[in-house]
């Protein structure tokens, strides 16, 4: 019996409590980025004037252009190269994991327990941990340099997570549905090929595009594992740009704004998945 | 069990392998590039640091490579910097998860509600946690700026400061500082696992309650928060662990400076690998992480089993 109307601390909590609390928060967000953006549309007098000026006088595309083209910090190069270790991690991770998380999903062999909890746990390891053993593994392999030492290192926290999320999706898939398809002389991988992929697609669709994304995100890596500009992916590039003997404020918000927004867009499209996985994952184990 | 079709009428060739023993070779098979690909860059790394740690490997002095033994851990044993560097961890991990809790559960709360432009809110909501951690850093080293950072001129034109501050640079504000650059970036995550929780609570536990006249604040402590309690456990262990590796978010604001004041662990190693290229040392904090966090995952599992069994 619900007649609407509630008690006071109710109706206070529904009405002002609740919009106060919503502008606070989407203002608590959402200003930082703000702040960052007005500030890439900022003149270098408008940046380093005092008093403090929060709005753009005439908005300028300079930052912009300047760091997109720049011969110091060429940021349309490390933009090429994010979208290329980024793309070839995802490509080659969600190969991998499809065939991992299907085994691990319907082959009833020893230790898959042990596999799957030693998967859980491989996503808790810090990433520091590897950099003086990689580091020393990629220079002996003279891989320093290369998009390969940077896409192998990804490999070691994207593979875990997209494994333990595709073990998931396939489990939910019925066996009955390939199980026929195995009756009727297909294989194993004809059957994973035609029946449970196209089953599994947004799932899988959705784990590809977290490891796209938390390879473009990836800093550490990038930074140890190369020396030349031309190397440097967006992450790399932005701390390479701090490094210098003055930091351009106006370029680097630029930049900032350019690494952020297709990471941004793609987590839009992702976040129903993500909510799914983050609870699934870390509830099941 | 699968359905085998052992009582088919037609007559089989008898297979080299059984049908069983072809499936596992099949599983196997299919587990051998994922075999590969972290034993590569998992597996095989861990061992090399524990190799490493046993050595006096310094890359930019090649003359004094030798096998030193226990050597390094004695020197760990011995140095204070890393001492506190476990100390400084501590109060980054617990100020940082702290407040990221009790800001997530506030916003969690909030999104729970119906009302116009929630799915707007909901994003924006997450944008700081989905962002590359270096662009977090630079953002609020920006806002941080001493002499052109909003920050500093927001408190002056409130009249809360009277002189600009170095946030960054003044060794007793700059743990501070960072903690709370990390719990922005944080709130978002026990944002949405809370909020995953909450829509997982049945409406009907709410309306029996209020039909027997429990309070807002009755149906909070007795239906909320019991409910909440596994994913609130699970939450924050993981994020426990999760701050306690992360190191990109101080590496790029502070280098654990001013003085160490800033110096967790994980950024420790990281110089030590990245700056002093003093691999045997870095191989060394390496192997110590690696215990920690091993202690720390055996009791996360235990946590969550116990979470699992009592549901």
């Amino acid at each position: 019996m619900s007649d609407g109307r509630g008690s006071l601390a109710e109706r206070v909590l529904g009405g002002p409590v609740l919009w106060s609390g919503l502008v606070l928060l989407t203002a608590f967000a959402l200003a930082p980025f703000v702040w960052v953006f007005l500030t890439s549309l900022k003149t270098r007098a408008e940046l380093y004037a005092t008093p403090l000026q929060y709005l753009p006088g005439a908005i300028t595309v300079a930052n912009y252009v300047d760091a997109w083209t720049s011969k110091l910090t060429p940021f349309s190069r490390f933009f090429a190269n994010s979208l290329w270790v980024s793309s070839v991690t995802m490509v080659a991770t969600t190969a991998i994991s499809i065939l991992a998380g299907y085994a691990l999903a319907r082959f009833r062999f020893g230790g898959r327990q042990v596999i799957l909890l030693v998967f859980l746990a491989t996503q808790m390891f810090p990433a520091v941990l590897l950099i003086a053993p990689l580091l020393s593994q990629w220079y002996a392999l003279g891989l320093i340099d290369t998009y390969q030492a940077l896409i192998y290192s990804n490999f070691s926290f994207t593979v875990p997570f997209t494994v333990w999320m595709l073990v998931g999706y396939f489990d939910s898939i019925p066996r009955e549905l390939e199980e026929s398809a195995l009756i009727d002389g297909c294989g194993r991988f004809a059957a994973l090929l035609r029946v449970v992929l196209p089953l599994a697609a947004p799932g899988i669709a959705a784990t590809a595009i977290f490891a796209f994304v938390t390879s473009w995100s990836e800093l550490l890596f990038a930074i140890t594992f190369t020396t030349q500009t031309e190397m440097r992916t967006l992450s790399a590039g932005l701390l390479f740009m701090v490094g210098q003997y003055e930091i351009q404020w106006g370029q680097l918000s630029a930049g900032v704004m350019i690494s952020t927004v297709p990471v941004a867009i793609l987590f839009t499209y992702l976040q129903r998945h993500l909510i799914r996985g983050l609870s699934a994952g870390a509830l099941k184990g | 069990m699968a359905s085998s079709p052992a009582s088919v009428a037609v007559e089989l060739p008898r297979p080299l392998l059984s049908r069983r023993a072809r499936e596992l070779a099949t599983g196997y098979l299919y587990l051998l590039p994922v075999a590969i690909c972290l034993g590569g860059t998992i597996v095989f790394p861990i061992l090399k640091a524990m190799h490493m740690s046993l050595y006096n490997h310094v890359l930019i002095k090649p003359q004094e490579y030798r096998f030193i033994g226990l050597g390094n851990y004695l020197r760990l044993l011995h140095d204070e910097t890393f001492w506190l560097t476990l100390w400084n961890s501590m109060v980054w991990v617990f100020g940082s998860v702290i407040f990221q809790f009790l800001g997530g559960f506030a916003a969690a709360l909030l999104l729970h509600q119906s009302f116009r432009g929630r799915a707007f809110v909901r994003t924006v909501t997450l944008l700081p946690w989905i962002v590359p951690g270096v662009v977090v850093a630079l953002v609020w080293e920006w806002l941080y700026q001493p002499n052109y950072g909003v920050i500093n001129d927001v408190l002056l034109r409130l009249g809360w400061l009277t002189d600009r501050v170095a946030w960054l640079s003044n060794p007793a504000l700059a743990m501070p500082a960072v903690v709370a650059t990390n719990v922005w970036r944080g709130v978002p995550f026990f944002a949405i696992m809370l909020l995953a929780g909450l829509q997982a609570i049945p409406d009907e536990l709410y309306e029996a309650a209020r039909v027997d006249g429990a309070s807002v604040t009755e149906r909070f402590w007795h239906i909320t928060l019991p409910l909440l309690r596994p994913i609130i456990v699970v939450a924050t262990a993981t994020r426990i662990i999760w701050t306690f590796n992360y190191a990109d978010l101080i590496f790029v604001m502070t280098s654990g400076g001013p003085a160490n004041a800033t110096q967790i662990t994980s950024t420790y190693t990281l110089l030590m690998a990245y700056s002093n290229l003093d691999f045997g040392y870095a191989a060394t904090l390496s192997v110590v992480l690696l215990v920690i966090m091993m202690l720390f995952t055996v009791l996360y599992l235990r946590v969550t089993r116990g979470i699992e069994s009592a549901t």
